[in-house]
């Protein structure tokens, strides 16, 4: 969290991180480049630029690979949650090498002719009525440019000026640029001579992004399956039952589906009960799965903090999220499903007080 | 079936620096996997990659000789036969994604020494121009073959750019090389007909039009491809010539 804007909100966190992930990198790109080809069983070795574009090319896939199974994995085992908290540098460094790798095209595939390099990119190949022969690079090119819009939004000013909702959505476009480059590759390099290795890879991670989709993605809906009581049951004119109040615990939430698009998270914290949206204003991240932290409900993804009562975040910082009325009928959590603007006091419900 | 936050579970916030113990273990381990796969997959891809075969620039056996320059419909230059060597024929190209159109027109039916870099893959040789001079000598008299037509052939395999296919690049082929192909090709440079089945023994073959005119556009979307084609056959000294009839073409794979 941050009042103001800085490139970069350095914490040790995220230097190992990053420092992780560079040495993940280098170590590819060294062995792709200079140990790989010692192994090769070739005639004469393959041009260092078509080595390097390989390297690069193949480093990006994999990476995209890795960030897309990051989101699902975190869902299906919260110990990955770590690895969504920096995953915008991981995105910014893959757009980087994905530069790369389109610079070593321009600059072999592309140069030593009397047109211009990017005239050239885009004007030599125009097959595009055929499948077999398809202009692949416009794929490649198109993948490129949403990972340059998503590397150079990807600061929080950004996520502040558009709106987490806008940005949230322009971020989307990542699996767009996935799909792009696995077309790129597809009617590219895969129509080469047979590499079963590289073939594999593509279907592999293939089969395990769209797996892992799959799978966080009926976990949710087995999630909606379980809270589907709370819409059914209204005790009460008006309110829902949310639950009985020993399934929480301390310094944790439950979260109760309302609707599709609406969750609500009810907090437990020295003895007493708050609900509050279930969406973070930062990047909409889950905030009943986060914590309470010296008195603040604090999200898993990034830490953003807001008060219990009124779902602001503590001064200096300005976020708000929607506050919902709560009652206590024994043991029973009864919960008003209609949100109140975001900011709003509601007097914590004391647990074991009079409701 | 719902997941929900419980009180003994590690709780991860970035900007504190402290991460729990049991996810310091998992993240190390996770790291270390996430370093190891990225090599292994590295030393798997770099490793096992197709051979590009012995294309190259002969840089150390630089060309020069005597002959004449034609357009057959693509420059080629013609020497004639030296004592126990026979006339034979070359393949032209200019520096980079150039042809030498321009130079062939300007010199031909004129004797010239021809200087540049031979590329050279197996049989097929393509003479990179550094430099064209009016012959000094006296080389009248040579008045170079006609071509001999080995008839009508059904052929497949790949169009490729000349230059790129016999060693300018490794590899030059295939469809990751298509659009260079094209750009090669577009700038002057001979098509050539890469067979999977050889005729005379030969597998090259610079490629023409079916009566012998330059290939226009119509070779683009059949370049790369593994294709059927025919055409007739000639040999120019021992340079082979296709000349492709692209209405019979058809994409094979």
């Amino acid at each position: 969290m941050s009042v103001q804007y800085t490139p970069v909100i350095w914490n040790r966190n995220k230097m190992v991180y990053d420092a992780i992930l560079l040495i993940a990198v280098a170590l590819y790109l060294y062995i792709f480049i200079r140990v790989g080809p010692f192994y090769e069983d070739v005639t004469r070795p393959i041009d260092g630029a078509i080595l390097r574009m390989r390297a690069f090319g193949s480093c990006a896939f994999l990476m995209l690979t890795v960030i897309l199974c990051i989101g699902p994995l975190a869902r299906l085992d919260r110990r990955f949650l770590p690895l969504l908290y920096n995953r915008r540098h991981f995105g910014v460094m893959t757009a980087g090498i994905a530069a790369v790798h389109a610079n070593y095209v321009l600059g072999w595939y592309f140069n030593f002719s009397p047109t211009d390099s990017y005239v050239a990119l885009l004007s030599s190949n125009t097959s595009y009525g055929q499948v077999l022969g398809f202009p692949f690079e416009a794929f490649g090119i198109a993948a490129l440019l949403i990972l340059f819009v998503l590397a150079a939004t990807s600061h929080d000013f950004w996520l502040s000026f558009l709106g987490a909702p806008i940005w949230k959505a322009l971020h989307m476009f990542i699996y767009a640029a996935y799909a792009f480059v696995v077309l790129h590759v597809a009617l590219g390099a895969l129509q080469g001579p047979s590499d079963p290795i590289f073939t594999s890879m593509v279907a592999a991670s293939v089969v395990l992004v769209s797996g892992l989709h799959f799978a966080s993605g009926r976990l949710e809906a087995n999630r909606e399956k379980g809270h589907a009581t709370a819409k059914a049951s209204l005790e009460e004119a008006g309110w829902v039952v949310a639950g009985e109040v020993d399934e929480i615990d301390d310094n944790c939430a439950k979260v109760v589906t309302l609707s599709e698009e609406e969750r609500v998270a009810i907090f437990r914290y020295d003895g007493k009960l708050s609900a509050v949206t279930n969406v973070c204003a930062h990047q909409n991240g889950p905030l009943g799965e986060g914590k309470v932290l010296w008195g603040c409900i604090t999200c898993p993804w990034h830490g953003y903090q807001y008060n219990l009562a009124d779902g602001r975040a503590p001064a200096p910082f300005t976020e708000k999220i929607a506050t919902y009325k709560l009652k206590l009928v024994g043991s029973t959590v009864l919960l008003d499903p209609n949100a109140l603007p975001p900011g709003t006091y509601v007097e914590p419900v004391v647990i074991g007080g009079a409701s | 079936m719902s997941w929900k936050q419980t009180k003994s579970a590690p709780f991860f916030v970035g900007y504190l620096n402290k991460v729990p113990k049991p996810l310091v273990a998992f993240l190390g381990v996770f790291s270390l996997c996430f370093v190891a796969g990225l090599g292994l997959a590295a030393f798997a891809l770099s490793s096992t990659q197709n051979d590009p075969g012995n294309g190259a620039f002969q840089w150390g056996n630089r060309f020069e000789q005597t002959g004449l320059l034609e357009l057959r419909p693509y420059p080629v230059f013609r020497i004639p036969a030296n004592g126990d060597a026979p006339a034979r024929t070359y393949m032209l190209a200019g520096q980079g994604k150039r042809g030498v159109f321009e130079q062939t027109e300007a010199n031909r039916e004129t004797p010239v020494t021809l200087r540049g870099v031979p590329v050279n893959r197996g049989d097929l040789t393509m003479i990179q121009v550094g430099q064209v001079e009016p012959a000094t000598g006296d080389p009248s008299g040579f008045t170079p073959s006609e071509p001999v037509s080995l008839g009508r052939w059904k052929l497949t395999g790949e169009i490729c750019d000349g230059k790129c296919y016999a060693g300018a690049m490794r590899p030059g082929r295939g469809l990751a090389h298509k659009a260079c192909a094209d750009l090669c090709l577009t700038g002057g440079i001979p098509p050539v007909f890469v067979s999977s089945g050889p005729v005379e023994g030969r597998t090259f073959f610079l490629m023409a039009g079916k009566d012998g005119q330059l290939l226009g556009e119509a070779i683009d979307p059949l370049l790369a491809l593994y294709i059927e084609v025919e055409g007739e056959v000639e040999k120019l000294d021992d340079l082979m010539v296709f000349k492709a009839d692209l209405l019979t073409a058809r994409v094979l794979k």
